[in-house]
């Protein structure tokens, strides 16, 4: 697990597991609100750097200080964010877990190390560097459901041009 | 556990101030960055000037990130806070176009190197056209080369807009041959060569250089009321 300070002191704790074989009841718990400590899981394959997800982070935690959240909660906002869309059962669907994920993200804002402690202690998997991001993600899936052109690869990374896309949503 | 240590210390460097905007210099998440705010004017009625000035940050943001999708190299945008009316993007290393042909004016001017140039300027504009992006602030202060890369990069997206007009483009690239005559006559025609990779770049190039050539004998505006 890694911490990354996001701003004026908030920070965001990420650890990721592959090999994960419970998902069914993490998500089932995830829907019913009852994980504890709430957490975001999220789909790793569809994530190919960190930065992307800092920058949905950063726009998660302002919009928790002007109380000014889209969805019900503060880790359903960053999987909602990090979508880059704005439809909220979609960005859930894709970017979220779903029953048979194996290869997952988990991040929380403002962690406590006991808290990170939980959470690798919830997911059943085998926890693994951030590096591996990189090497593991799903490119041709990013490209789909960012809109990512040929064109556009060629002059920048994925990572950039999620960001871009993560800024840039509520601009449109 | 470990902790990253790059903490965004909040800290804000004043590097220009224009009529719409002021500019900073900061860090974003651990990355050095641009803060673009646009800040409210007190002599418009407040309601009017905060729906404006939203209009425009937004505009900004689109078009900036509408020409990256066009395939034409623009910063990364990072945040957009429609609250504090600010854009924070990447920070690009790399002198202005400005600068390069200051200098290639006064150590004379390398041929290779300014074609290079030209013809990144004329692709860019020919790509941004054809996807019907209209930059409105075509200047070489406007336009920098990323170090490293030797890329050309357009930044100011202020006073874009989407247009497919002949017109549009053809004021866009006449405000640019102004631009050029005034600053860099002493690089040669650097305009035929930006016009003829534009030729090259863009599909539609006819019908606005034929606008171009109305647009030079009239000047920028279209008409002379108002």
């Amino acid at each position: 697990m890694k911490v990354f300070d996001i701003y004026g002191g908030n920070t965001l704790s990420l650890s990721l597991f592959t090999d994960v074989t419970n998902s069914k009841v993490l998500l089932d718990s995830i829907q019913a609100g009852t994980l504890e400590p709430e957490v975001a899981l999220l789909n790793a394959s569809l994530i190919a750097d960190v930065f992307p997800i800092l920058v949905a982070a950063h726009k998660t935690l302002v919009a928790k200080s002007r109380d000014a959240l889209t969805t019900r909660t503060l880790h359903s906002e960053l999987v909602y964010n990090y979508s880059g869309s704005k439809h909220i059962t979609e960005s859930f669907k894709r970017f979220g877990i779903s029953d048979s994920s194996t290869y997952i993200l988990a991040a929380r804002c403002n962690a406590s190390l006991d808290e990170m402690k939980a959470v690798e202690k919830l997911i059943n998997g085998k926890e693994i560097d951030l590096e591996e991001l990189a090497a593991r993600a799903n490119e041709a899936q990013i490209q789909k459901h960012y809109k990512i052109s040929g064109l556009e690869v060629g002059l920048s990374s994925l990572a950039d041009a999620i960001t871009c896309r993560i800024a840039v949503r509520d601009a449109l | 556990m470990e902790v990253d240590k790059e903490v965004n210390d909040g800290s804000l460097i004043l590097l220009k101030q224009g009529a719409e905007a002021r500019v900073f210099d900061s860090i974003f998440v651990g990355r050095r960055c641009i803060v673009k705010e646009r800040f409210s004017k007190k002599y418009r009625h407040p309601t009017l000037d905060s729906k404006l000035t939203l209009k425009r940050l937004n505009a900004e943001a689109r078009c900036m990130t509408k020409a990256r999708r066009l395939g034409v190299s623009t910063p990364v945008l990072y945040a957009v806070d429609p609250k504090l009316n600010t854009l924070t993007f990447e920070f690009i290393e790399g002198p202005s176009v400005k600068d390069i042909f200051l200098e290639l004016g006064i150590n004379g001017v390398i041929h290779e190197r300014l074609d290079d140039v030209a013809k990144q300027i004329g692709d860019a504009i020919g790509k941004l056209h054809d996807g019907g992006l209209i930059h409105g602030d075509l200047t070489t202060s406007n336009m920098l080369i990323q170090n490293g890369t030797d890329l050309l990069v357009l930044i100011d997206f202020g006073l874009s807009f989407t247009s497919t007009l002949p017109e549009d483009k053809a004021v866009d690239l006449y405000v640019l041959e102004r631009a050029l005559l005034s600053m860099h006559s002493s690089c040669g025609d650097v305009m035929e060569r930006i016009l003829g990779a534009y030729k090259k770049s863009s599909k539609q190039w006819s019908s606005t250089l034929n606008k171009l050539a109305q647009v030079r004998q009239r000047g920028r505006k279209r008409t002379m009321v108002g």
